[in-house]
């Protein structure tokens, strides 16, 4: 269909809706804009303030739908941190009309994927069905956004998974668990201080009334963001999204008690032992939050020096001096400042210091010396795979979609960024360098092992 | 009833100087992937060298045409690609992926490793001291090292035992000369399946096919014979023994199907009832009800010969022995009592509608058609599976309970910290006929 006669379509259809809907059920169209070269995106709002976000795609017979929730660890307070993650876990028990186990039940019978994720900004929840699903999938989301009911039994239940969730994944983890003490030393007043995961004292401590008193304040339509992508068109999905979500009352969302991060004018250094076989550094330098300008030059950087084995670093410490056995870095993309995150582990009885020593002799480089075409053209050409390898499901449109609209307001912005990386010149490249990678302002943890290797050799 | 497509449609053609050519056209995004895959893998390792087909398909990817292994790999992902080697016990595959626009300057990569890999002695002895490193690495993964040694007992002297990337001991024996044996062996054109998918046509594919052939010799695939593994005797314990756990990796099983196997399909369902979802019992009983572990499974792989049946699980320390004896007996109940009506008719909704994503991308269809012809699969094993999930029976899936699992046969196997549990995990096993206890970190 050509742009006047849908535009007429959705404007008829979008009246038939609009004559006697739920309460807060009047759906507006927001406007229509592209998603790569041959998919577009239409944004609609309901009266309560929930978005909807469609991208139609018939590549398969499958529909993904995504509710994302703007609240995230950052949203949380000292002593009931790992609220928002305990809180992804309850949204799978009961509702009013779904005893506990219910949910999922339902989904798994109509052939769903489903899951969550919980960070620092934002909870996600998201199901793939094929498309006859779809009803259903609309009738459940909408059930637990308005109708969750939370008690005692579920809370404690939840409280033990969630305790054996971060044991498997932080405190018997050693890379996960000198991460968490990285970004606690890096951030001292922000809430990115803390893991999303939360602290083992304040997940144990939780009382029910937390979790109630989060769910009215945060699980709210004005507080969230439907995208669908997939085979599926607005005719269909325009009616379901207003019968589930219509009647669901706006909540008044608190402003953010956010205290932004002072700069951090001394290195900070801690030393840890694990039981690990080998010495391990980690650094975090501050780095810009995912819509900063910056953005772009400095995960250029980070792929000229860490990204696969062409690397520099690679190159150097695992290949010429054979000191490492992995080196790897991660620009975090969150909405405010995070961390240029590396990680390196040692290749036999080198120590810590020894990766230190050779990464800051590569870093040092790289602020003084512009990188070559040729490296940024192997960098943009690895980040353009990256970024069109997560298109190609309807659940890889649908979390790249709703990533980029919860964070920074622009539901295309994965072509933006695809855009802006081949803007960045050298010149950008050494200028982050030099602004980001400062030794006075970088934290760093360093893990010795408390396993002597060869235990069978003592016995 | 079908919300799906019933199956993978590749397109199969065999072309008479080439390898068997499978294709899956999608123009969903501008990737084309390529896999070039061998019928044979590390089953094929020669006794005391454990890890060569691994480590052959790595060195030949590091030498192709005779380059620096740096310039391949910046050569590669300037072409926005990335080319890996996969080894399995019964299949090795070179995997790419690559921006179409620059397909065939990819394709001239692939074909140097398969035809033109220098195999150079000094980066075969790098090479080596990676591998090496990365195998120490691999201790602080506490799941993988439970896997392992569960698979290094239940198979023991078996070919599914052995180690796919190597020991010490193998690694240190490997020389260029059994590397150059080895890809001269299986790296030869009756040994080689082309699968191609995303934005790739049928024509570009038998381009390629025709590339790759004039690359590698003639000759014959490999003829692997893989006896049928023995699965335990009694109820034994393997402790892996690791200080400072707060939390234990848990993994019991025995031995389960292979597709030609007649209970195949039934136990496939059967497990899929007891631990193959979010709902199922296993996950209900240990996580829902009681919180003793973020996940509880059960799994069926298959191959070409029985793999193992398991369950896993990961309570905290103090919660092991407790999980241990419920898990045990909701398996005996489980053999016992078998599935209800109820359950198998609710498992069969689940599994055919969710098949639509086992086939919801051109790269996972062909990969089920690649699959079909690497493990000899039963003719339309992926073709006919909704049908043959529908064809299950209660009295079969029961009967294949009962004929395939075996609960006073099991392997146990236990990562955690001896001295702290070790008692209590022993005692929580009733009719124990052995226990083993070992470092974490030994070679086996």
């Amino acid at each position: 269909m050509t742009t006047k006669p849908r535009q007429a379509a959705r404007a008829r259809l979008l009246a038939r809706l609009n004559e006697s809907p739920p309460p807060f059920g009047r759906i507006e169209h927001r406007g229509t804009s592209a998603f790569g070269p041959s998919l577009s995106l239409e944004r609609f709002r309901l009266a309560n303030g929930l978005e909807l976000l469609l991208c139609e795609d018939k590549s398969a017979p499958v529909v993904a739908f995504h509710t994302w929730y703007r609240v995230g660890s950052r949203h949380e307070q000292r002593g009931k941190t790992g609220l928002a993650h305990l809180f992804e876990h309850l949204m799978f028990n009961e509702t009013e009309n779904l005893k506990s186990g219910e949910f999922d039940r339902r989904l798994e019978e109509a052939g769903a994927e489903s899951n969550a994720g919980t960070w620092l900004d934002w909870t996600h929840y998201h199901v793939a069905v094929p498309k006859s699903q779809l009803p259903l999938v609309v009738r459940l989301e909408s059930e637990r956004m308005g109708r969750l009911v939370v008690r005692e039994p579920q809370v404690q239940s939840e409280k033990e998974v969630v305790a054996n969730e971060r044991r498997y994944r932080v405190d018997d983890d050693v890379e996960s668990s000198v991460s968490e003490l990285l970004w606690a030393t890096a951030f001292q007043t922000h809430p990115y201080h803390w893991p999303t995961i939360g602290w083992m004292a304040d997940i144990e401590a939780f009382a029910t009334e937390d979790c109630v008193s989060f769910y009215r304040t945060f699980y709210a339509p004005n507080n969230a963001l439907l995208v669908v992508a997939g085979d599926v068109s607005e005719r269909t999905l325009l009616p379901l999204v207003q019968r589930g979500y219509g009647g669901l009352e706006p909540s008044v969302i608190p402003p953010e008690e956010l205290r932004p991060e002072p700069p951090q004018v001394d290195e900070r250094r801690r030393e840890v032992h694990k039981p690990t076989s080998s010495q391990k550094v980690a650094i975090g330098y501050k780095s810009p939050g995912l819509g900063d300008f910056d953005y772009a030059p400095l995960t250029v950087l980070s792929e000229i020096l860490f990204g696969g084995r062409a690397s520099r670093l690679h190159e150097r410490l695992v290949r010429e001096l054979e000191i490492a056995s992995e080196v790897r870095a991660f620009v975090s993309p969150f909405r405010d400042p995070g961390l240029f995150e590396i990680f390196a582990a040692a290749v036999g009885s080198h120590t810590a210091e020894t990766l230190l020593s050779a990464i800051d002799h590569e870093l040092a480089m790289v602020r003084e010396q512009p990188v070559s075409e040729a490296e940024l053209a192997r960098a943009c050409a690895r980040l353009e795979l990256g970024g069109v390898s997560g298109l190609e499901t309807a659940d890889g449109k649908a979390s790249t979609i709703g990533f980029y609209e919860t964070v920074l307001g622009r539901p295309n912005a994965a072509f933006e960024r695809l855009d802006a990386l081949h803007r960045v010149t050298a010149s950008d490249v050494r200028r982050v360098a030099r602004r980001y990678l400062i030794e006075s302002s970088r934290s760093v943890v360093l893990v010795r092992p408390t396993v002597e290797r060869g235990t069978e050799a003592a016995q | 009833m079908t919300d799906t497509p019933l199956a993978a449609e590749s397109t199969a053609a065999p072309l008479p100087s080439a390898p068997t050519v499978l294709v899956e056209f999608s123009d969903a995004v501008p990737l084309a992937t390529v896999s070039v895959a061998l019928r044979s893998g590390a089953t094929e390792d020669p006794d005391g060298l454990e890890g060569l087909t691994r480590l052959s398909g790595r060195l030949a990817r590091r030498t192709a045409g005779g380059r620096a292994p740096r310039e391949i790999d910046a050569a590669i992902d300037a072409l926005g690609g990335a080319l890996g080697v996969d080894t399995s016990h019964s299949t090795s595959a070179l995997h790419g992926t690559v921006i179409s626009r620059n397909l065939d300057s990819f394709i001239d990569t692939v074909v140097d490793v398969l035809g033109r890999p220098s195999l150079d002695e000094a980066e075969l002895a790098r090479l080596v001291r990676e591998t090496e490193a990365a195998r120490v690495e691999a201790l602080d993964n506490d799941r993988g090292v439970a896997r392992h040694w569960f698979r290094r007992r239940m198979f023991a002297e078996h070919p599914y035992g052995r180690s796919v990337v190597g020991t010490s001991r193998s690694l240190a024996q490997m020389t260029r000369t059994h590397v150059q044996h080895h890809l001269a062996r299986t790296w030869v054109r009756g040994n080689l399946l082309l699968a191609c998918s995303g934005d790739i046509s049928e024509d570009k594919a038998r381009e390629i096919g025709e590339r790759i052939a004039q690359a590698v010799p003639l000759g014959p695939a490999t003829e692997a014979r893989v006896p049928e593994p023995v699965g335990p005797v009694g109820r034994t314990l393997l402790f892996v023994d690791k200080p400072e756990r707060t939390q234990t990796q848990i993994l019991i099983g025995c031995l389960g199907t292979h597709p030609q196997d007649d209970d195949h399909m039934a136990l496939y369902v059967a497990n899929t009832v007891f631990g193959g979802t979010f709902t199922a019992r296993l996950t209900r009983e240990v996580r829902s009800k009681r919180g003793w572990s973020y996940g509880a499974y059960s799994s069926l792989p298959i191959d070409k010969q029985r793999r193992a049946f398991s369950m896993w699980t990961f309570p905290k320390a103090s919660d092991a022995a407790a999980c241990l004896s419920l898990e045990l007996k909701l398996l005996e109940e489980l053999v016992e009592r078998g599935v209800t009506a109820k359950e198998l008719a609710w498992v069969k909704r689940f599994l055919v509608r969710s098949h639509a994503f086992a086939i919801d991308t051109a790269s996972k269809r062909v990969g089920l058609a690649l699959d079909s012809v690497l493990y000899d699969l039963p003719p339309r094993y992926y073709d006919s599976y909704i049908e043959r999930v529908n064809a299950v029976t209660l009295e079969q899936a029961n009967g294949a309970l009962r004929r395939r699992l075996t609960p006073d046969h099991l392997l146990i196997t236990v990562l955690g910290t001896e001295r702290d549990i070790g008692g209590a995990v022993r005692e929580a096993i009733p009719h124990l006929a052995t226990a083993e206890s070992v470092p974490f970190d030994r070679e086996d």
